[in-house]
């Protein structure tokens, strides 16, 4: 399954993603971070939204370890991870990772970019480089 | 009001229309009232049968109103106080509510979508952020938000085990529920697969094909009725707590993932009612899956924020407890008719009919699906 990524709104993320750059959107009006992207900003209207490149950098919020297969492309075991931004707490991204692997909330998460198809995206992994503060809440 | 609904199984061997007919008339015979009475239609927007088709399978001769409400298992409660307002305003008098569905034998809503799809996404529906990595299905979706509820709060399995317990026990009861003969231990539970950790096949609910279906009229009309008076004291619907797009995928964005629009749903509905959680008797709660009640008991005010496993394992939830909830079984034991038989038990609390009675029972909590938007109501007796 690879993403559909000529959608007039979500598009410049994908094509940054193929420059292995992780983006968001921010407003030149409001200066407030936009995520999941759109075409006038949220906060305050205005059009001026523009892309910006984040760390490619986050912490876990979450995780489920998949074991009941529901799509052939996504043989089971999987870990699906929900991780904050490092930057943008408020800025969330899913993950995947084959198998299942000893989590802790709060654990330091990097995106790496994977080829689907012929498409990019942004996946995020265990950052291993670094030690994590695991077991604490990561910054909400 | 009136209520009406199938049988309740995994192979119906009727058309989706058959069953919505097959209810809306149990519904109209329930209410003691003509075909013809019913001028209105109100439907989930997600029911492959319209307002025409139904209407068109009633024989009905004239229909003068009708809607839909959008959200699925989110919609029911709020159908309901569509059909309120319509009558209300004067631009319907009775008014038929339905949910019907072959949700095992037809379109199976657990399996996910994307199978025939190249590329997902697009088009408003952001799922090219979630999709491709393999996050497919709503059960995913509640396995990491209640692990998240977990992480913060110390929640436990053990008590969505005796969610699960607790609405078989209530089905073991009721012989229309699709797991009604079928005994559930904690051993059982536990010897489930795990589906999407921590949640196990028990904590799923059903896959159903039935029908509910629901008449809504004036008070005046339905004290004529066939039936003991029972009062929508007040619905409500919420989008809050940090708006998201889409179906359901974006909820995941939520600043706060164990805040749910359950609780602004319950803000709201407690003001019109004029009662807070402690003027109600019973409570059917949207169930599609186990953490959902832990996070309702918490939103609806029976307990605080974060103590909803304590107050789960506290006994709460049974016959005689404080608040016994979902005493046809709910969408884990019954059936899963998207919420609308939560309203059709709701009404038999309120009229004494239940298999699973709660004595003197004067007032029953209905909620509908979440965790995108949400929708509630208050049924009481006769005002």
């Amino acid at each position: 399954m690879i993403p559909f990524v000529d959608d007039v709104d979500t598009k410049p993320f994908f094509d940054a993603a193929r420059d292995h750059r992780l983006v968001v959107q921010r407003c030149g009006s409001c200066a407030q971070i936009a995520h999941l992207p759109l075409g006038l900003c949220p906060h305050c209207g205005s059009g001026d939204l523009s892309w910006e490149t984040v760390r490619p950098a986050g912490v876990l919020h979450t995780w489920t370890v998949v074991v009941r297969q529901v799509h052939q492309d996504y043989p089971t075991p999987y870990t699906i991870v929900l991780v904050d931004h490092i930057d943008h707490p408020s800025v969330r991204f899913i993950g995947h990772i084959a198998g299942e692997r000893s989590l802790a909330p709060g654990q330091l998460m990097r995106a790496e970019f994977i080829d689907r198809g012929g498409v990019v995206m942004p996946n995020w992994c265990v950052d291993t480089s670094t030690r994590s503060d695991s077991g604490e809440d990561p910054p909400s | 009001m009136g209520i009406g609904s199938t049988d309740f199984s995994k192979a119906s061997g009727r058309s989706v229309l058959t069953l919505a007919t097959s209810a809306a008339r149990a519904a109209i015979s329930d209410a003691g009232l003509q075909i013809d009475d019913v001028d209105a239609v109100i439907r989930c927007e997600n029911d492959i049968v319209g307002h025409n088709d139904i209407a068109h399978a009633l024989g009905l001769r004239e229909l003068s109103y009708w809607g839909s409400t959008p959200g699925g298992g989110a919609a029911p409660s709020g159908m309901i106080g569509q059909a309120v307002a319509a009558v209300t305003a004067g631009l319907a008098t009775t008014v038929l509510v339905y949910r019907s569905l072959n949700g095992r034998s037809g379109e199976r809503y657990g399996q996910g979508a994307g199978h025939e799809a190249r590329a997902i996404g697009g088009f408003g529906s952001y799922d090219e952020f979630f999709m491709p990595y393999g996050l497919l299905t709503p059960g995913q979706v509640w396995a990491l938000i209640f692990r998240r509820h977990m992480i913060e709060f110390g929640s436990t399995t053990e008590s969505l085990r005796e969610i699960a317990l607790t609405c078989r026990r209530r089905a073991n009861a009721n012989p229309r529920a699709q797991l009604g003969h079928k005994l559930m231990t904690a051993e059982d539970y536990d010897n489930e697969p795990i589906i999407s950790d921590p949640l196990r096949k028990f904590d799923f609910c059903l896959e159903t094909d039935g029908a509910s279906a629901v008449i809504v009229t004036s008070a005046e009309r339905a004290r004529d009725g066939a039936q003991p008076m029972c009062t929508i004291t007040a619905t409500a619907q919420s989008a809050s707590h940090g708006m998201q797009p889409a179906v359901m995928f974006p909820v995941l964005m939520r600043g706060s993932l164990v805040e749910q629009p359950s609780a602004g749903v319950a803000d709201l509905l407690y003001r019109r009612a004029g009662i807070g959680p402690d003027g109600i008797d019973v409570a059917q709660f949207y169930d599609c899956f186990t953490p959902t009640v832990l996070m309702q008991l918490e939103d609806y005010g029976f307990c605080t924020k974060g103590e909803g496993s304590d107050f789960a394992m506290s006994g709460a939830l049974e016959l005689g407890g404080s608040i016994p909830i979902n005493t046809a079984g709910g969408n884990l034991s019954e059936g899963y008719i998207h919420g609308m038989s939560h309203i059709v038990e709701g009404v038999r609390q309120i009229r004494g009919s239940s298999t699973s009675q709660v004595d003197g029972a004067k007032t029953c909590l209905v909620t509908s699906g979440l965790p995108v938007v949400s929708s509630a109501l208050i049924l009481s007796g006769s005002a």
